[in-house]
């Protein structure tokens, strides 16, 4: 009895919190993933295989494919933005400013973003009308805002300030005394963050590869707005299947698909713990 | 002589705030200029500029319906989240710290399933058992809730290590200060400005969420503003412009405010 | 010869001034210490030397040449941080290794070097640790050692013992001085621990307030300190009421000399220059006496005021709190500053 009294006031508190990650989080996810291994109600990988086959397994390959070239390449531009914003004061205007773009945009998607680019880009767009007066023709060129190109455009948008966000405590971390004693030892910059900087960035860098990539591959409502209908991308696969089930059969390959993806994700965070316990056994001294 | 490296950075930042800017002045040119873009010359490019898209939208029954709708998700969700992470963290920091990783791991999970997997996850379950449940729109406040822990918690967990909550609590145990008052008196009126910001958060993400709310067929803001644009592209452009805007502005306000007091906001989440 | 001469140094923040009219001479392998209290200028000066500061005003000439306009990179000064400066992704070697890499030296040569400099710190057998598993004097050997790796001509320390443990500050000090005079390195050591300075340097600049109060041996700043702040800031002093009377100044009884000029003033006198002899009619009263493990120190009070003295073991042992004494003073040219 007096167990229960010490802990009662620990299990008020958590109550809330546990009954709604129960019942609106862990609830629906193993049933999705339970579900997703059963096939005319016995244990089965019928619908694991036949999820990743056919038009669905080009789905998860085209949407790995957006990921990976919007991770890397908002990858690469949003740490560029963190080492060259770095050396300004935390007070600065400049600082502020970016810091507070960074937390909009990152969260910024969807339609708006998706009308934003079609407004610019699409066929009735300003700037597809300025370089048509230049004489180039997008369309003649291949681009076109519901392919992989013009996808990547738009994903970046946001991907960019997500890695902003991601590197900028880590190089705010780096201690100027690393930068100064290289200095003093006649080091140049790009000497410096290539023997110093970039190596002790790495593990974050990498996390923040790992969330971008993440990031791109749940993306729902932008890929929704921006494309025509056919599902290329693993998301509108999903709702694809969702909203047209009737038929049995057709639900559980949904299972499957989310499954599978949740593998990748649940992957990817391991991944980034381990890799930043690496940070902090570095930066923390 | 300007070197190379400042002409390279020079021009990296030119064509990045080009790259940011452009969409946006875009999206209003086309909201809000009368001349559609294939009868665009440069003559007329100054012609036609007016608000008048905006005096449609907001004529629009539907946008209103579904405005509403939105803001009232905005003010259910923060106060659901609240509800939900205030005292637990709190709780946690002050009392349990050996629980914290536990609750740090927890929040992170939520992130683990993407929005279109849980509603997936929704078909599996309440669909077959409790249909009804999910007729009112008001039960997306609970999806968007789980959705917002990791950026809540993480802001409420910063502020409480800030100010060192669990000293705090220690002199008030020594003054005779029972829990619930500690809570109340001195951990809330501290806590302002991590519950401001993730009030503004919350509230410029649900004013945005389109995936949960289009796929659980409620018709909220965002979900309305895709069939609006479809018959009225100029009113549609120029509202969904306007939401950016105003969720821009309250956000960049509340994330400059938290700076000034010290606080790092991790929008990641992570 | 590289003797270091600053010249009329200044540096202005928008309004705020960091050093004013700093000038300070430093001799061919001469220790110099820069101490004051925080905020004094003494970190910024060293920062102007080292060349990540650019000053408002004044010439800077290392070994007769104007360096101003060098960049720090070029410059080649040793430097050793406060904070450990030692880069985390590399082991002991590596750090020590990486100036000898910048400079391309050939891997033999400097495999060689870096094992020179291993035993000269007694660290060789911690050569392929990383940074974190070493201990903060550890560390802050093989910032020294990567430091001197190119035979510097200056060496420059920013505070490198504040973040250290008492007794591991005492021995780093001491190892810091004696690898000094074997390299015959000019060094300019910063800090506003007066022990730490006045342990191990040739000549001492204390400064306050962006300016040298004053400039010379330890010796000579602790017994003849120009003004009241040098004579507070290094070493205790008591600080006794004094009158003129003739040609002589008065103080607790004995006659000292003094300046001229005025007449009622502020005696320093160090504890250890205060002679106790018990007597009925002495002016003072022991209040506590106190065990310091190599001395006594006494804490007594004439008029109302409190006076210390520190006394040898042998000599303070027929006094016994309560007592009066008779005090004398054993300086005869005491620091008087008129009130």
């Amino acid at each position: 009895m007096k167990k229960i009294r010490k802990f009662a006031p620990a299990l008020i508190v958590a109550a809330p919190f546990v009954i709604l990650m129960s019942i609106f989080l862990i609830w629906p996810t193993l049933t999705t993933i339970g579900k997703a291994f059963i096939h005319e109600d016995e244990f089965s990988f019928f619908n694991m295989a036949r999820a990743m086959s056919g038009t669905y397994r080009d789905s998860f390959i085209t949407t790995a494919q957006l990921s990976l070239i919007t991770s890397l390449i908002g990858g690469g531009i949003g740490l560029l933005m963190a080492i060259l914003l770095r050396s300004l004061p935390v007070e600065s205007k400049s600082r502020t400013l970016a810091d507070s773009w960074s937390a909009v945009a990152s969260q910024l998607g969807g339609l708006p973003l998706a009308f934003a680019f079609i407004a610019l880009l699409g066929t009735q767009g300003i700037l597809t009308k300025v370089l048509g007066a230049f004489g180039i023709d997008l369309v003649e060129l291949g681009f076109s805002l519901t392919g992989l190109a013009g996808w990547a455009l738009v994903y970046l948008y946001f991907q960019i300030p997500l890695m902003f966000l991601i590197m900028t405590p880590a190089v705010s971390a780096l201690r100027a005394s690393w930068f100064e004693s290289a200095t003093s030892m006649g080091a140049n910059a790009w000497q410096f963050w290539r023997s110093v900087g970039i190596p002790i960035l790495l593990p974050t860098i990498v996390t923040g590869f790992v969330l971008l990539f993440v990031n791109s591959f749940s993306a729902y409502a932008t890929a929704y707005a921006l494309s025509t209908g056919a599902g290329q991308l693993i998301p509108l696969q999903i709702r694809f299947i969702l909203q047209g089930n009737v038929i049995t059969g057709e639900d559980e390959l949904g299972f499957a698909i989310v499954t599978w993806a949740l593998l990748l994700l649940a992957l990817s965070l391991v991944a980034v713990t381990l890799l930043q316990r690496r940070v902090s056994r570095w930066t923390e001294q | 002589m300007i070197s190379v490296g400042k002409l390279a950075r020079t021009g990296f930042w030119i064509l990045l705030i080009g790259y940011f800017l452009l969409p946006m002045l875009a999206m209003a040119r086309f909201a809000f200029q009368t001349i559609p873009t294939f009868l665009l010359t440069t003559e007329n490019v100054f012609q036609g500029w007016g608000f008048g898209s905006l005096t449609v939208a907001f004529q629009d029954a539907g946008v209103i319906k579904s405005t509403i709708l939105s803001l009232q998700l905005c003010a259910t969700t923060i106060a659901l989240t609240f509800f939900v992470l205030v005292p637990l963290t709190t709780y946690v920091e002050v009392s349990a710290p050996k629980l914290k990783p536990w609750l740090t791991g927890a929040t992170v999970a939520t992130w683990l399933v993407p929005p279109v997997a849980l509603v997936v996850g929704v078909a599996a379950t309440f669909r077959q058992v409790i249909p009804s449940f999910l007729t009112s729109p008001f039960t997306l406040t609970f999806f968007y809730s789980l959705w917002m822990l990791p950026f809540t918690y993480r802001a409420i967990d910063g502020q409480l290590r800030l100010i060192g909550a669990k000293n705090l609590f220690e002199a008030a145990q020594s003054v005779g200060c029972g829990p619930i008052t500690f809570f109340f008196k001195v951990i809330l009126p501290n806590l302002k400005s991590s519950l401001y910001i993730s009030a503004s958060l919350i509230f410029a993400a649900v004013l945005g969420e389109f995936t949960f709310a289009s796929l659980l067929l409620k018709q909220t803001m965002p979900v309305y503003l895709w069939s609006f644009q479809s018959s009225q592209a100029r009113a549609g452009f120029a509202l969904a412009l306007l939401v950016m805007v105003a969720t821009a502005l309250i956000l960049g306000f509340a994330v400059a405010r938290m700076r000034k007091r010290g606080l790092n906001f991790s929008a990641t989440g992570i | 010869m590289t003797d270091v001469q600053f010249k009329n140094i200044t540096k202005h923040y928008g309004a705020e001034v960091a050093l004013s009219n700093f000038s300070l001479s430093i001799n061919s392998g001469e220790l110099v210490s820069i101490l004051g209290p925080s905020g004094c200028g003494k970190t910024t000066a060293l920062r102007i030397l080292a060349g990540f500061i650019q000053p408002t005003g004044g010439a800077l000439l290392v070994g007769g040449q104007e360096i101003l306009d060098l960049p720090a990179a070029k410059r080649g000064y040793g430097m050793v941080f406060q904070s450990y400066s030692l880069f985390p992704n590399m082991t002991t070697s590596e750090n020590i290794e990486f100036p000898l890499k910048l400079r391309k030296i050939d891997a033999a040569a400097r495999a060689k070097r870096v094992n020179e400099l291993l035993d000269l710190i007694n660290m060789a057998e911690h050569a392929q640790k990383f940074p974190h598993q070493l201990s903060g004097g550890q560390q802050q050997r093989i910032a020294l050692a990567r430091a001197v790796a190119l035979e510097p001509p200056i060496l420059l320390l920013d505070e490198p013992l504040s973040a250290l443990d008492a007794t591991v500050r005492d021995q780093l000090r001491d190892e810091i001085r004696s690898l000094q005079k074997r390299l015959g390195i000019t060094t300019v050591f910063v800090t506003h621990d007066q022990q730490e300075a006045m342990a191990i340097s040739d000549r001492v600049a204390v400064m306050r307030s962006g300016q040298v109060e004053q400039l010379g041996s330890p010796r000579e700043l602790y017994q003849n300190p120009k003004n009241s702040f040098v004579a507070g800031f290094v070493g205790i002093s008591n600080q006794i009421k004094s009158t003129k009377i003739g040609d002589a100044w008065k103080v607790l009884g004995s006659s000292v000399s003094g300046p001229a000029g005025f007449n009622t003033g502020v005696a320093f006198i160090r504890p250890e220059d205060i002679k106790i002899t018990p007597s009925p009619t002495g002016i003072a009263v022991i209040e506590e006496i106190s065990f310091l493990g190599s001395f006594v120190r006494v804490f007594m009070s004439v008029d109302g005021n409190r006076v210390i003295a520190d006394l040898q073991i042998s000599e303070a042992e027929k006094l016994n709190t309560g007592q009066q004494v008779e005090l004398t003073i054993r300086d005869a040219n005491p620091l008087i500053e008129s009130i």
